[in-house]
Order: C-alpha cells, then structure tokens, then sequence
C-alpha cells in the first residue's frame, strides 16, 4: 500500500525537503546520546496506546535485543534525516513494509495494525513531547520559535510515513497541547506492554556487545542502573499518566530525575563533543560497529575496559571449573532464549521468525521484493516447525517441545531458508560472498575456516547454507550468527 | 662477563616418571609441576631474563587419555586464575601459543584470553607458554603466509622467513632446559632453537626450583666464556643485520 509513496508533498503539507535534512533540529537530537532517556520515555506513553502496546507486545523484540532495536531506531532515523531524498524514500517505503506486517488482534479481540494512522500521530506527539520534556528536565528549555519549529519537524516526519499529508496532528504547537491531553486523559490504557517496559524492561536488560562476555560485571551494573532508569522514566512520565496508570512514586524520584537530566545536561556540555554523540555511545557498546571520529580515544577506553573486565573475571570464583561446558554446542534451552525466542515471551512464534527476517531484511536494506521473498521462506518454515514441534497443536512452541525434539529443526524449509538469505546476501549475484557482502550481514570478518580456498578466499554458497543450517538447528555455535540473532 | 640469556626456554619433562617413583597417578605429577613453573618465573624475573617460553602440552598430547588431558586442561585453569594477578603486578606480559585448538574448553579459553588481555603491555618479562603447541606447525603457517602474499621464491631469506612466523617478534631462543635427562627436541619451537644452547638437568620438573635455574644460567655463562673466540652463539639482532 505505501510502497510508492510520493515523494512529491500534497499540496498544504509540511515540505520534508525543507524541514528534515542534516540541519534540522530532530538530526541534533538524534545524534545527542541524552536523547535515548526521551526515547525510552516516549515508548512508555506509546506502549499504553492500544493499538501500539498490542503490537509491541506481539511482535517486538524490545524486551530480548533492545540494544538491537535501539541501533536499528537510530540508523533508520538518520537514513530519513540524511537529507538525500532517494535514501529517504527508499527508507520510508522500507518503513511502511515493516509496520504494515505488523497486524493481528490484541488480547482483548480488538484488531491492531502497524500502519493505523492515528496511532502513528501518537507515537510521533510522544516523542515531540519527550523531547520537550527532556529539555526543560535538563535546564534549557526550547523558547517557543525553537518548539514551533521542532514541532513542525515532527509533523513533516509523519507526514512522510503517511506518503505526504497527515491531518490526525494538529497544524499548530498551540492546537497540540489539547490533543496531547485528550489522548492521554481517555485514549490510552493501562497495557500488558507499559508494564513490561516499567517493570521488566530494566531488570532484564541483556547486556550490550561490549560487556557480552561479562555477565558478572553487567548483572553488577545493571543492579544499581536499572532501578535507577526505571525511577527516572517512570518518574519524568506525565503527573496525570502516572496516577492513571497507577505507576507509584518513588520518594525522592522526582529529584534524581532532574539530577539525571541536569547531569547528563552537564556532560554533555563538558566532555568532547565526540564523546557525548549517539554513534560514539552505540560504538562503545557495539565493538563490532565501525569507529568514527575521536578513534583513539574509544579505542583505549574500550581497552581499559576490556583489562577491568578481564581482570574482574579472573578474580572472581569460576563456576563452570567443572569443565561441564566443554563443547563448542549450546544447550537447547539457551539457544532457544537466546536466539529463537526474539520477543523474550518464553514461547517460539511466528513473531520470533518474523523478528528474524525483519533484522536480516534491515541488515541487508533488501528491496520490496527480496524482502518478500525472505519472509516466504522464514513463513515456510514456521510452517515446517509448527508440524513438526507443535505437540499440542496450540500454535504456538514452548519450552519443552522444542527441547523434546530440538534435533528436528533442519527440514527443507530451513535449508530454502539459508538458500533465501545467501542469495540476498549475493548482492553482486555472482553465487559468492565477498568479504564486503559478509561486512554487510554480520558486521564482522570472515572465520578464517569459513573460507573456501577453491573460491578465491570466498564464501560459497554450500559452505553458508551448511554453517546457517548447523547454527539454526542449535548444532553449532556462530560467532556471525550470534551478533545478528543472539542476545543483544 | 656475559649478561643472562635474552630468552631462556624450559621443556618441563618427568612429571610422569616423579609420580611413578611415589607410586601416584600421573596426574599427582602435573599438579606438582605448578609449584615448579611459579619458581622458574620468579627465577627468570629476578635474573632479568627477557624472554621465557615454557613447553606446557604438545599436539601430540591431545592423544593420551581423555581423563589425564580433561585434568590437564583444569589445573592450567587453575593456576592461570591463581596466578593471573601476581604476574600481572610483576610486570610479566603472559602469552599462550596455539590456544586456539577447538579442543581447549571455552571456559580456559577466555581464561586465557582473559590473561593474555589483562597483562598485554607489560614489558619486564613476556612469557610464553607453548600450549598445545607444535614446532613444525609454525613453519608450514609461516611458508602458508608466504605463499598467500605471494612472495617469489628468490626473495625468500630467513629473515623474510621468520617474519611470518605466529609471533615473529619472538627472538630466537638462547638457553634450552630440557628436564629429567631426556635429549629429545620434541617438535618444540623448532625454528627459533636454531643456535640455542641446550642444558640437560637429570632433576625432574616438579623438583625443579629457582636453584637449579641458576646453575643452568651459571653454566650457559661459562659456556659463553668458553666458546669466546669462536663465533659465539649469536643473538637475534646480531644476525638479522
């Protein structure tokens, strides 16, 4: 349906050329690391929308890879605000194929989609708001010129979504603030999404590529940090929202959420400017992501933290000293944590494989048409699955079954499935993975092992579908694998 | 009078044979042989030698019985986890050849590259232990890397050569000590043993302590002195020039 959108506005509409590019407003946010607490505020009032908090419910992978999710967010936002018009649309479109897969019923019986109009003004008014908030929580709040304009920021950015012209945000920041209120006085509820985000998001946060190996030093972190988010969140959501929702009120909370925004304020004036942007952040965290400005210095923290985390880790009292992990293979149970169930809700669905075509289609930026074909071939193996493990014909996979025949995995479909992703891989077509195609999906090298000899120092197309089979059916473990899949 | 040897290499042999003559299992030999390694390391740190190489667990090695090589692979555990911040305060940089083996538990793995993480700039003493490694293994990668980069075969020299080796800023070795009498090379750092001086102590290597390293030391000086007038046995730098 959106797949042409227009590139040329509707008459009246807010001009995206103009208004969204490199010197916008929204770009500085973007590329602002303090930005990150306003996000997560705005998925919180997005979450108590019911369309929206049946869909993330259902279908996000938030709560299993929210650093995944977040650094997705973060490269789709820039292509939009690149300034390069083909690059937009091309990312757009791209959008509206993802959320238009996103459709089901919620809980309740009531029908939800990704592509609901009024639901999309809501996710953008959250996120204009949060901006605001963040800014008067931090101590510089927007002058009214500066809001009028970021506001209308935010109006030209729906109305690219909505292929040029969207009348469900009002035209004005005056008209606004009354819209804002109603929906959160009588459109929103008290949803099994908002509590996952208020309650569980923080506690449960794996740890982000760059302490993966670290488990002690993360669970350490995150048992401090995580209450501490999850206070400041809770406690910057609006007065009204809170007392609805029935989110309590920490004593003392209100206070260290403007301490957090005024400190975060205050670094962000006082460290390097490299230092404070959400690349360097995401970069730090993700050691696989290629490094921009002010290298150097990342480097040698990343090191410094690697020899903490090193030294932490021999220090303390091994548990594994029983040498009972000596095979290269993972148990089924955490490979299915891990990796199969991508919605982190302790079931295998069809959302967890579509969360897997979708990561892989974003990776390789995959046109209409590979896209479709990749989803044919994870939805063909859903199928084969659903056959195969689904011992109480519920639908849906648990725990147990796939435990009780995890060797069972690697039918047909699963091997159409790693013919599919090899052949979009295969940017240049020529039945090979260069070292650049390999760049693209996993973001890392080669395994030297990996490399045919008899191709040149390339991937083949047997040797890829031998190694995605291995790793899928939970028989092999995949460094490439894991960093696309695996927890993160 | 000579200074100490740059590098100095041990062949840790006997641990079987010390626990045969107390009637033990052999793996009661390589738990003794932990005492030994400590003393050998804070020997060579006191006699300002640079290099130390220990030759821990062979290729070959991987064919004796699953029990003793499943124990082998703990106890090197153990002390790396025992040890890993004495070393690191000591100034020792910690290297391990051919960890890489699948056949290395994951855990010890990240043990060592914990270890090898933890203590990479150090510069006083850089340790390596030869583990699961093989001499002729490390000629065949290095002519492998040659081959890849394509270089023709008349620009081939030794120095060329050496330089594709795993860890070529390794110098050559100046003082082997083989333990327990044994006069075998074992496929041990074949390349870099080139023009090493050899020492054969009847002791076996959990007997072995500082006192016996010093003798060793002591005699490779004397050998020096000896040998004085004839080309002596050159150091790396010499050659490669």
């Amino acid at each position: 349906m959106s797949d042409d959108t227009p590139t040329t506005p509707a008459p009246g509409a807010p001009d995206p050329t103009t208004l969204l590019g490199p010197d916008s407003l929204l770009y500085g946010f973007c590329d602002d690391a303090r930005w990150g607490l306003a996000v997560v505020r705005a998925t919180a009032l997005e979450a108590a929308h019911p369309q929206i908090g049946a869909a993330l419910v259902e279908n996000s992978t938030f709560v299993a890879h929210p650093w995944r999710r977040l650094r997705n967010t973060l490269v789709s936002t820039q292509r939009v605000l690149s300034g390069d018009p083909a690059v937009r649309d091309r990312e757009v479109a791209r959008l509206n194929r993802l959320h238009g897969r996103l459709t089901g019923t919620d809980e309740r019986g009531r029908p939800y989609s990704g592509l609901d109009p009024a639901a999309r003004a809501w996710v953008v008014a959250t996120l204009f708001e949060s901006t605001v908030t963040m800014c008067r929580l931090s101590g510089e709040s927007l002058d009214g010129p500066t809001m009028e304009r970021l506001y209308a920021e935010f109006r030209a950015f729906l109305a690219l979504l909505e292929g040029g012209y969207s009348d469900h945000l009002p035209p004005t920041v005056r008209e606004f603030w009354p819209y804002y209120d109603d929906v959160l006085e009588r459109g929103l509820e008290n949803t099994e999404a908002l509590r996952i985000i208020l309650r569980r998001l923080f506690a449960h946060i794996p740890p982000p590529p760059l302490l993966r190996g670290r488990p002690a030093v993360w669970a350490l972190g995150r048992a401090v940090a995580g209450p501490v988010a999850a206070a400041v969140v809770a406690a910057s959501l609006p007065e009204a929202f809170r007392r609805q929702m029935g989110v309590g009120d920490l004593p003392g909370a209100q206070t260290l959420t403007r301490g957090v925004h005024v400190g975060t304020g205050v670094a962000t004036r006082l460290l390097p400017e490299a230092w404070t942007r959400t690349g360097t952040v995401m970069s730090l965290l993700d050691p696989d992501q290629a490094a921009g400005p002010g290298a150097d210095a990342l480097a040698a923290l990343r090191r410094r933290a690697g020899r903490a985390g090193a030294l932490f880790r021999l220090l303390t009292p091994a548990p594994d000293d029983g040498g009972a992990d000596g095979t290269a293979q993972r148990p089924a149970d955490r490979f299915f944590t891990e990796v199969l169930d991508q919605t982190g809700d302790g079931y295998l669905e069809w959302p967890d494989l579509a969360a897997m075509a979708r990561e892989i289609a974003t990776r390789l930026d995959l046109d209409a048409d590979g896209e479709e074909r990749l989803y044919e071939a994870f939805a063909a193996w859903w199928r084969e699955l659903v056959a195969v493990l689904d011992a109480d014909g519920d639908g849906r996979v648990t725990r147990q079954e796939y435990a009780a025949s995890a060797g069972s995995l690697a039918g047909p479909a699963l091997i159409r499935v790693a013919e599919t992703l090899f052949e979009a891989a295969d940017a240049d077509g020529n039945g090979t993975i260069s070292a650049e195609e390999h760049r693209t999906l996993f973001r890392s090298a080669f395994a030297r092992e990996l490399i045919d000899p008899d191709t040149g120092g390339r991937y083949s197309r047997s040797a890829f579908v031998r190694e995605f089979v291995a790793f899928m059916a939970g028989r092999r473990n995949s460094t490439s694998y894991d960093g696309l899949l695996a927890h993160g | 009078m000579a200074g100490p040897p740059r590098h100095v290499a041990c062949v840790m042999d006997g641990n079987g044979r010390w626990a045969a003559r107390r009637a033990l299992p052999r793996t009661a030999g390589h738990a003794a042989a932990e005492a030994a390694v400590i003393d050998t390391i804070e020997a060579a740190h006191a006699a300002g030698v640079e290099w130390l190489s220990l030759y821990a667990f062979s290729t070959e090695n991987w064919r004796r019985p699953t029990a003793e090589v499943d124990f082998l692979m703990r106890l090197v555990r153990r002390t790396v986890r025992k040890h890993a911040l004495t070393l690191h305060a000591r100034g020792v940089r910690c290297r391990f050849l051919g960890a890489a083996d699948p056949r290395v538990p994951p855990p010890l793995a990240r043990d060592i590259a914990d270890l090898m993480e933890l203590t990479r700039d150090n510069r006083r003493l850089t340790l390596t232990v030869a583990f699961d490694h093989g001499g002729r293994r490390d000629i065949v990668a290095a002519a492998r890397a040659l081959i890849r980069d394509g270089v023709p075969a008349e620009q081939v020299t030794e120095e060329s050569f050496a330089r594709h080796l795993p860890h070529p800023d390794m110098p050559d070795v100046d003082l082997v000590i083989r333990t327990s009498g044994e006069q075998r090379i074992s496929n041990f750092l074949l390349w870099q043993v080139a023009y090493a001086e050899w020492m054969f102590p009847r002791v076996l290597w959990p007997d072995f302590r500082a006192g016996h390293f010093w003798e060793c030391l002591d005699a490779y000086r004397r050998r020096e002195r000896r040998f004085g007038a004839v080309p002596a046995p050159a150091t790396t730098e010499e050659r490669t020039r």
